[in-house]
Parts: structure tokens; sequence; C-alpha cells
């Protein structure tokens, strides 16, 4: 019994060890991917290109000019005069926004009248345009501050003080690699064998089915947990990001999590009867879903309910909490408890259902 | 000629044998679309929010009802002290906190101008910021309207008219929907074309090919020519559901949309036969190209404007045919570009697309000999 498993993981092993190529490319991609993304996503914007139509020219709209021209939020290129065709300086992508100072600019602010600036964005990337209003807007009205009002609104940004993008999204990120990779890994796993025909063989030996998955995953296990190590401690060092919490609590919760992708990709393989059907559905189940509906980069609350629902099967979802939760918050178990016990139990069903998909095959 | 339309047939009679390849070409795209260009956006909505009221003034209760109102929060009740409100945060649970002081209303009255704190969840800082912005404008909103009632002197000052072009809703949706389009036709045609190659060679098939009196030119055109008939349908079921489930319609040129389709898939397909000659296996094959699709959905623009990112990664986006994909895609989409401003991107796809299948059918041939 514990001989036949074993020596399903020892031949899993030497499969591994074998294809130096895919090894190589297991150990390196998940670095290359935490460097490149850690690196690329951040939500910060910047150099926009802003055109600032100046019909006034005096020193009060040099003023306002200056202190738009001080952040890096934006590129500025003034013109004087007026900007005649708007539409098509946006469909040369000449600029993203407009910003037009009126030619009685000057002596408004001086008499104190109000004055309006007709700002026109190009909205086909909403979020850009949300931010670029905001920004103009606090610009415009800050040059003027130095009234007091009836109360202050203080604020205080816990766990992430400056905003940096670089604390939400590498604990993200490594919760992506860790499921893509291991998805990948067992997705084949088995599918393999039906192709090359060694399955036959492999059921003419005296081992059980539960065998054959659980020595499968075992040694798949130590490479992604390897994997999710890796990227961890890199990314907390590269990229700044200490960690609050226990170390052990994540290494704890990320072996959960290695089963969670690995049994997903177990499932795939039993079912599909290619291997190029099996990895292209591990992708297709993986890559856009855990990226997009996860709360990786877009706000879960955010979505209509009914999607809300569909976030709430994908494992990375939950990983990702726990993740946020201890590096960031320094979160221990008594506040993951709920999302951790619903990893294990996805654990528990994906491998039981890989069993079952199995024994069915064999019949 | 005929050699290649009946190599063109196999490959689509392989493909309709396999049942599994109608679902993952057309099916599971379709139902991506769906349910990502309907479920993302960047907009912040439904912010659990708890107030905690130490003054419990008529002052404070109003500004708790005004914040009750708004549908961007879902107020969940009054949190009794900071430290609870603290380990909502915490928990999770709670994102965002307002602390009213108490004295609130008589330091207001006496013209000290109290305090009111604001506490955030700063993990995800792009919300973070938003939700702040709301909180903030909201509470001058009160404020205004509290020194209108006073009598008191409101600055006019500088007041900025947002005028939202292509798009005056501000819908994510207009913007990731085109984007997805191109996503999901990166990923099938690339993926499609590798492993197809990749298991020829594997079962051994590829060397019956190459006895038979087809070229190597000839086996390549026989390969490229069904996968792009492919993507073709694919993308137009994308743009159909686009406008029929989104209602997005396309702004521009529908021939040039898809003349601009035709040179993006030459460079899918050029990377995907590049890559079944990198590979061996079709594990080996699937590796290379996800991982590479992985790094091209990135730095394509789709999430993050590529002005955010640093200039080194930045100049890696150059050789990114996606990127110039999803440009050219939302340009004709939302603001219906005409072919002079995009000339760039198309001369730029163009090469790409026939250097790629150039370089990758010598790569090809050498392979075979």
């Amino acid at each position: 019994m514990k001989r036949s498993f074993l020596s399903i993981v020892r031949k899993e092993l030497i499969h591994i060890f074998r294809d130096k190529q895919s090894l190589f490319m297991v150990l390196t991609m998940p670095l290359l991917m935490l460097l490149l993304y850690g690196y690329a996503i951040t939500l910060d914007m910047k150099a926009i290109d802003i055109i600032i139509a100046d019909h006034s020219a005096g020193p009060e709209s040099r003023e306002l000019i200056r202190h738009i021209e001080a952040t890096d939020f934006f590129k500025v290129s003034v013109y004087r005069g007026g900007v005649a065709h708007i539409g098509e300086l946006f469909q040369n992508r000449e600029a993203q926004c407009i910003l037009e100072i009126p030619r009685d600019y000057g002596e408004s602010i001086r008499t104190g009248i109000p004055v309006q600036l007709q700002l026109s964005i190009d909205a086909s990337d909403p979020n850009a345009a949300n931010f670029i209003q905001n920004y103009v807007s606090r610009v415009a009205t800050l040059s003027f501050a130095g009234y007091k009002g009836l109360f202050t609104v203080e604020p205080r940004v816990f766990y992430n003080p400056d905003m940096r993008s670089a604390p939400f999204f590498i604990p993200g990120l490594i919760a992506l690699i860790l499921l893509l990779i291991c998805a990948l890994l067992t997705s084949i796993a088995i599918v393999r064998e039906k192709e090359s025909g060694t399955m036959e063989q492999l059921l003419v030996s005296p081992v059980k089915p539960v065998q054959i998955i659980l020595g499968k995953v075992l040694p798949y296990t130590f490479l992604g947990f390897f994997d999710g190590l890796m990227i961890l401690i890199v990314g907390s060092l590269l990229f700044d990001v200490p960690i609050q919490g226990s170390v052990l609590l994540i290494m704890a919760m990320m072996l959960i999590y290695v089963v969670t992708g690995l049994s997903l990709g177990m499932l795939v393989s039993t079912v599909a009867k290619t291997q190029a059907v099996a990895m292209l559905a591990a992708i297709t189940m993986t890559v856009l879903p855990s990226m997009l509906m996860s709360g990786f980069i877009f706000p879960i609350s955010s979505m209509p309910e009914i999607f809300q629902l569909v976030s709430r099967i994908i494992p990375a979802t939950y990983f990702i909490e726990i993740i946020r939760g201890i590096v960031l918050k320094g979160n221990d178990l008594h506040n993951l408890y709920k999302p951790a016990s619903i990893l294990l139990g996805l654990d528990a069903v994906l491998i039981a259902l890989s069993i079952r998909a199995f024994k069915i095959r064999l019949e | 000629m005929g050699k290649i339309r009946s190599l063109v047939k196999k490959e689509f009679r392989q493909i309709r044998r396999t049942k599994a390849y109608f679902a993952l070409i057309f099916v599971a795209p379709f139902m991506q679309l769906l349910i990502m260009g309907s479920a993302i956006t960047n907009e912040v909505k439904n912010i659990p929010l708890v107030i905690v009221d130490q003054d419990k003034t008529p002052s404070s209760r109003e500004i708790i009802d005004k914040f009750k109102a708004v549908s961007i929060f879902d107020y969940l009740g009054e949190a009794h002290t900071a430290e609870e409100a603290t380990l909502g945060l915490d928990d999770g649970l709670v994102k965002a906190a307002i602390i009213i002081p108490r004295g609130f209303e008589r330091d207001m009255e006496r013209g000290l101008s109290p305090a009111v704190q604001v506490l955030v969840d700063g993990v995800d800082g792009n919300s973070a910021g938003i939700s702040l912005g709301y909180i903030t404008s909201m509470a001058a909103g009160i404020q205004k309207g509290w020194m209108m009632a006073r009598k008191l002197p409101v600055s006019g000052g500088v007041q900025v008219i947002p005028r939202y072009f292509y798009n005056p809703e501000l819908d994510s949706k207009l913007n990731f929907v085109p984007g997805l389009i191109g996503l999901l036709l990166l990923m099938i045609t690339t993926m499609l074309t590798a492993i197809n190659i990749v298991r020829e060679k594997e079962l051994g098939t590829l060397e019956q090919l190459m006895v038979t009196p087809l070229g190597g030119t000839q086996l390549i055109i026989g390969k490229i020519i069904p996968f792009t008939i492919l993507g073709l349908l694919q993308f137009s079921m994308g743009i159909l559901a686009a406008r029929l489930v989104f209602g997005i319609p396309v702004q521009g040129s529908i021939p040039l949309l898809y003349g601009m389709v035709l040179l993006f898939i030459m460079t899918t397909l050029g990377m995907g036969i590049f890559f079944s000659t990198v590979a061996n296996t079709q594990q080996q094959a699937m590796f290379v190209a996800w991982f590479s699709m992985i790094f091209t959905l990135l730095l394509s623009g789709f999430f993050v404007p590529i002005n955010n990112m640093p200039r080194i990664v930045q100049y890696l986006t150059y050789l990114n045919p996606l990127r110039y994909f999803i440009t050219v895609l939302r340009e004709i989409y939302l603001k219906g570009t005409p072919f002079r401003n995009l000339w760039k991107e198309a001369v730029i796809l163009g090469g790409m697309g026939v250097f790629l299948i150039l370089a990758s059918s010598m790569r090809f041939h050498k392979r075979l000999k």
C-alpha cells in the first residue's frame, strides 16, 4: 500500500527532473513574472499629456500653469490662443485632456468673481478621466486656498499609509503566479499517460486511484511550495513590502493553496482526453479569471452582485484575502479562519472529484 | 493550390472532430467576455463604512444621514468606539470609518474648526484614494450647506467644468470590452497554432506530412489559413456580443477594423509557429506560450496605462503586438478614429506579422532538416 504510493511519487519525481527545460521554466518563470509585473503594474498615474490653452496669458494663469506643471502627473504643453479641433487632437493621441483658461481669468481672480475652467477629457479610459478631473480640480482650488471652514477632515490611512501600489500588488501577484503554475503543472499529469499509452500499464498495476492521484500531487506540492517561498522572499525584499504577520502562518496557508492549484489541474487532467485540451482548459480556467475577478486589481465590492458570486468560486480570491491580511495588516488565524477553511474545503472537494472522475474513467 | 486546400480541409476535420476544441475556441471566450465584461470595473462602489458618533448632536446626526443616503457607501451602522472601527478594518469587513469627536457641534459654533477623523484601509491604494476623495467632497458639500444656512461667506474661487469625450458616463465597460476581445483573440490563436504543430511533431504525423509532395511553405500556409479563419470567426463573435449584450457599437469603420485584425492575427500565428519550433513536447509549448502570454497581456496597456510604467518597461512594450492592437481596437471602437491617424500602428503590426511568420517559418524549415 505505502510502497506502491511511494513508487508513484518516485516515478513522478523522475519525470520532473528528466525534463530539464520544463523544470528550468517552472523555477525561473515565476521570478521573471514577479519582477516584470511588480515593476510594471502600478496604478499611480504619471505623465498624462495635457494641453493648456491659455487665452488669458496673465500672471494669474501662468501661476496656475506652474501649479499643474509641478506634479509629475502631467506632461504640459501650453498653447497660446485657441484649440480648434479637439476631436482631432484626441484621435491623434496628442493629448488626453485639454484645459482652457478663459480670457477674463486674471481679472476674475483679482476681483474675486467665481470663474469656470473648461476641461475636455478623452474618457476612453474612464479611470484616467476620473483622476484627471479630480486632480485638475484640486490643483485649481488649492492655488486659491486660505479660507477657513466650519470643520476639517483629517484622513488617516491604515496599513499602507503612502497608498503605494507595491504593497497591494506584490502579495496578490504571489497568489496569482502560484495558482497559474500549479494548475499548469498537474493539468497534463494524467492525460499525458493516457496519450502515450502508459495509462493502461498503470491500470494493470496494483495501485489504487487514490494512490495515483495523491502520488502525483505530492511531488508537485514541493515544487509549488518552493516556488511560492522564493517569490515571497524576493518580492518582500525587492519591492520593500515588509511582512507584518507571521511568516509561518503564510507558509502554512501557502501549502493549502498550492494543493488547491494542483488539484484543480489534476481534475482537469482526469477529465480531458488530450494534453492540448487539458492545458487549454487549465489556462482558460486560471489566467483571466484569477487576474480579473479575484480582487487582484479590480475591487470585488464594486462588481454587480451576481458576479461577486463568481469571484467566490475562484480560489485566488481567498488566498489574496489571506496573504494581504497577513502581509499588510498582520492578521492572525482568527481573522482569517473563514477563507482558510474554504480553501481547505476546496482542496478536499477537488481531490475527491479527481479520484471519482478517475474511477469512472477506469470503468 | 489543391495541396494546400486538402491540408486546410484536414485541419478543419481535426478541429471539428475534437468537440472540446469547439468549447474552448468559441464557448469559453464568449463566456469570459460576458462575465468579465460585466463584472470588472475600476469604479469604487459599495464602500463598507462605519461611523463613530461621539458627539450625538443634530449636526453629527445630519452627517450620518447624508452618508447613509449615498449608494457609493454601504453604511454598516454605528461603531461605539474608535477601537471597534479599527477592529473592523483589521477583519476586512470595514473599508472606511468616520469618527465625529465629542464636542463637535459646540466647537463648530465657537469657530474652533474641529477635525473629523477619517480612517481608510489603504491596502488597495487606488481605491483608498478614491474613497477618501468621496468622503472629503461629501464633507465639503455638507459644510457648504451649513455655511450658507448661517449666511457665512462661501468662497467662489475656481470651478473646473469637465467635458468627457467618447464615454460621457465614464463606464468602464467601454474601455474593457474591446480590450478583452483582443486578449481572447491573442490567447486562443497563439496557443492553438503552437499546440497543433507540436502535437503533430509528438505523434510523428509531421514526418508523414513531410514525405508527402507538400513543400514546407505550403505546409505553413496550410496551417495559417484555417487558424486565421477561426480567429476571424472568434473576433466576429466578440464584436457581435459587444453590440448585442453590452450595447457597444463600433464607432469607426468596420472594414478598417477587420483589416487590422488580419494584421494582428499574422503576428499571433507567427508567435504560435515560433513557440512550436522552440518546444519539443506539448507541455513545453504550452509553458512557453502561456508565459509569453502573461507578459503580452501585462505590457499591452490593457490593465494599466503604459505611461504609468517605468521607462525601461515602456520600451519593452514597443515589442508587443498586442500593445498596438489594443490601441487600434479602442481607437476604432470608441473614438471612430480613421486610418490616417492609425497608419503607424498598421505599419508596425504588418511589419511584425510578416517578420514573425517569415522568421518562424524559416526556423521551422531548419528544424525539420
